[in-house]
């Protein structure tokens, strides 16, 4: 199954990744983001917040974006 | 320049650059965010949509989503320690990412960290690069973008859930206090009688 993703992290990418069906979104997680906290992270499916239990399908685009950016001025 | 004075609340957003130099900042683009004087956050919702937009636009993530901008409204650029917490944990897993702070009193700091391979980082020199073609200023569309997407606190009240502004409505008639005492154990005072309906008429 082709899913497209798109991750900030590392070199960043936003490209097709093949990944086997039934992959959830926690899995495909796991495997962009090795010893990372979903927590840190803002994940959507095809622009729609998603849950980790999710289950991928063909097509899918899957972001993972930086959360709780915040500055301050003290 | 212009949002760092157009209002009173610090505003942030994402450098965008060109892909054959990754420092050289074209465009900057602001998120949906809450801003006060001293703080701002940005809304995650809008984070991920401009990266969807982004690559929508066929960029790539180290094109738009490493160069963190903001302003401070004050006289220092020095990052704080909530910058630099959110540097470390947003963009610390970042191949390369710079913090670039704008203080209103015109000081700027820029750091470029490298995450990836012999990890360094270190203060750079910021400058406007004169020779590059510029579209002008656009004042009005600058202020309808900072309108569209900074909230700043103060107006926060005004965006409250219906069930909060009946609150803040309920606060704001604290009059009632000045109804004549044993009003509400007057059971007959809230009736109105037929005679309320009619006395107009008469």
């Amino acid at each position: 199954m082709k899913v497209i993703v798109i991750n900030n992290d590392g070199g960043g990418f936003a490209d097709y990744q093949e990944h086997p069906d039934g992959t959830t979104v926690a899995t495909l997680f796991d495997h962009v983001c090795p010893e990372r906290k979903p927590a840190d992270y803002y994940i959507r499916v095809n622009r729609h917040p998603c849950t980790s239990d999710q289950v991928l399908q063909e097509g899918d685009r899957i972001s993972i974006t930086p959360s709780k950016i915040e500055g301050a001025l003290r | 320049m212009y949002l760092c004075h157009y209002a009173e609340t610090e505003v942030g957003g994402f450098g965008i650059t060109e892909t054959d130099d990754l420092l050289l900042v074209t465009d900057f683009q602001l998120v949906n965010q809450v801003c006060s004087w001293a703080h701002v956050a940005f809304e995650d919702e809008s984070v991920a949509d401009f990266f969807d937009h982004q690559v929508d636009e066929g960029r790539t993530p180290e094109e738009f989503g490493r160069i963190w901008i903001h302003t401070h409204p004050g006289d220092s650029p020095w990052p704080s320690n909530v910058d630099e917490e959110t540097f470390e944990r947003v963009f610390g897993r970042a191949d390369w990412a710079v913090m670039f702070i704008l203080a209103r009193g015109g000081d700027c700091y820029a750091r470029l960290r490298y995450n990836h391979g012999p990890k360094a980082e270190f203060e750079i020199p910021v400058g406007v690069d004169y020779s590059l073609p510029f579209a002008g200023s656009d004042h009005e569309s600058w202020e309808r973008e900072y309108r569209q997407h900074v909230l700043p606190e103060e107006d926060l009240r005004f965006t409250l859930s219906p069930l909060a502004e009946e609150l803040v409505s309920a606060e704001d008639l604290e009059l009632v206090d000045d109804w004549p005492a044993g009003w509400f154990d007057e059971p007959d005072n809230n009736l109105l009688t037929e005679e309320d309906f009619y006395e107009t008429d008469e």
